[in-house]
């Protein structure tokens, strides 16, 4: 059993160049598409207060859309599918542009769940000092939603974590492509996985560890004392 | 300042002001009273357009602001707005409250803008809470900063959406209080409210405005004692015993 997991252990450190290239490229990966995922998401969540009937209709069904469909039949739909229409894009701009749209649409969810927390009382204020809807948006709104949205967005970005792996289908180098690789070498798939999983608990903790810090930090002072009072 | 005539607002075939007539003179005050849903506070949503009326004209300083081509941000930044529930600001300070109009459609730098906050909280004694947020405030402050960020803007006038409803009786003299003071500066107020005793403290002259339409203007001693219908005698009667 020990002589097993020894050897595991020296293809391992072996094999450490590529599978720490692949850690790297896996919180590019993460990285970006929470970045990215969080601003389109901003702009869909804006459009959805949209006082046309029409561009309200369009992100609702933009986020039953994205929500509905799973990440890897968009991410094959687009690695696979569009180059039939002589469109090629790289594994990794697949992935973000995917993984964005995914993320977007439930970010706006998100967003949406903390609008409807807002006080209406200081949009009319807003509204009454003569702010425009864009600066009201800008000033009032977002900056509360974003504050009451932070326990559903760093989760997400828990989840966009966890979720690159998915990109190694559309053959994205990152650390479970690494490990698969491992695994097919020299066919210790139990051990291989064991320590991918070891790996992604420590990188998922890591974000979770920054994600409470900010729910700590980032909050309304004696807002949550009012919320637990009035609950 | 202010000149109602005919006012009209109907939402989806249910009429909620009908015909309403209504002057406020420069440096005046003008309470309008009224059980709740008669249309008060609709009635000030018309006066800066968060509503836009059905029919009938409003003259704000001379032009009628219910023509399609005014200027609504600029009208609003004229018209100070008080609400019921206070509605700061929650995510900032109370100084922030007070700046952020200042700053953002005033253009006023932050320094600027801090001294002119400073200025209106100095005198509403609120100075010492600035740093403060809503959350941690007390009803009555929560009011004052309310008055101070539209008094920030230096308006034409101010209009007061039932200022003491969310308030204790001893918060909501010293609102009261604090209204009149206004006043007596000059500043024009509008002030709806179903509060019998507040209505008393600001103006002997009140209006009485019933299911959209304004039943009378008199003297309180009038409305409470002599007017001819029962409704508003007893309506008024209620702030007897106050």
């Amino acid at each position: 059993m020990m002589q097993g997991w020894h050897t595991f252990f020296m293809d391992l450190v072996e094999q450490m160049p590529l599978i720490l290239h692949g850690v790297g490229n896996t919180i590019l990966l993460g990285v970006t598409i929470s970045v990215t995922g969080l601003i389109f998401g901003i702009v869909v969540f804006y459009l959805a207060l949209s006082h046309n009937v029409i561009v309200r209709s369009c992100v609702k069904g933009y986020i039953s859309f994205f929500t509905g469909m799973p990440l890897i039949v968009l991410l094959f739909l687009m690695y696979y599918g569009l180059p039939s229409w002589g469109v090629r894009l790289s594994p990794f701009v697949v992935s973000v542009i995917g993984f964005t749209m995914n993320i977007a649409a439930y970010n706006a969810a998100y967003l949406m769940s903390g609008y409807n927390s807002l006080d209406a009382a200081e949009i009319d204020a807003a509204k009454s000092q003569g702010f425009t809807p864009l600066q009201l948006f800008k000033w009032i709104t977002l900056p509360q939603v974003l504050l009451l949205s932070v326990p559903a967005l760093s989760n997400q970005v828990i989840r966009n974590i966890k979720d690159t792996s998915v990109a190694f289908l559309i053959q994205y180098t990152e650390f479970f492509a690494r490990i698969q690789e491992l695994a097919a070498s020299n066919f210790q798939f139990f051990k291989a996985y064991f320590f991918a999983g070891v790996v992604y608990l420590l990188l998922v903790s890591l974000v979770v560890l920054m994600a409470r810090w900010l729910e700590r930090h980032i909050v309304i002072p004696g807002l949550h004392r009012t919320l637990d009072r009035q609950s | 300042m202010i000149k109602i005539r005919s006012l009209v607002k109907d939402f989806d075939g249910h009429c909620v002001l009908n015909g309403v007539n209504l002057d406020v003179a420069a440096g005046d005050i003008k309470v309008v009273m009224g059980a709740s849903g008669c249309g008060k506070s609709t009635l000030l949503r018309c006066l800066n357009r968060l509503l836009d009326v059905t029919s009938g004209s409003i003259h704000f300083m001379g032009n009628d602001i219910t023509h399609k081509d005014t200027d609504v941000r600029q009208l609003r930044q004229q018209i100070g707005f008080v609400f019921q529930q206070f509605a700061l600001y929650r995510h900032l300070s109370v100084l922030d409250n007070v700046t952020l109009a200042l700053r953002k459609l005033r253009g006023l730098s932050r320094a600027d803008a801090n001294e002119k906050a400073s200025f209106e909280l100095e005198k509403l004694a609120m100075i010492d809470h600035r740093h403060k947020y809503p959350a941690q405030i007390s009803g009555g402050q929560k009011q004052r900063v309310a008055i101070a960020r539209a008094l920030a803007m230096d308006p034409s006038m101010i209009v007061f959406d039932e200022p003491t409803s969310a308030l204790d009786p001893i918060m909501s003299r010293e609102v009261a209080a604090l209204i009149r003071t206004l006043n007596e500066e000059r500043v024009t107020i509008l002030c709806v409210t179903h509060d019998v005793a507040l209505g008393k403290v600001l103006s002997d002259n009140v209006v009485f405005l019933d299911r959209g339409e304004v039943k009378a203007e008199a003297s309180f001693d009038y409305l409470c004692h002599d007017h001819p219908d029962a409704e508003v005698r007893a309506f008024f009667g209620r702030g007897e015993s106050r």
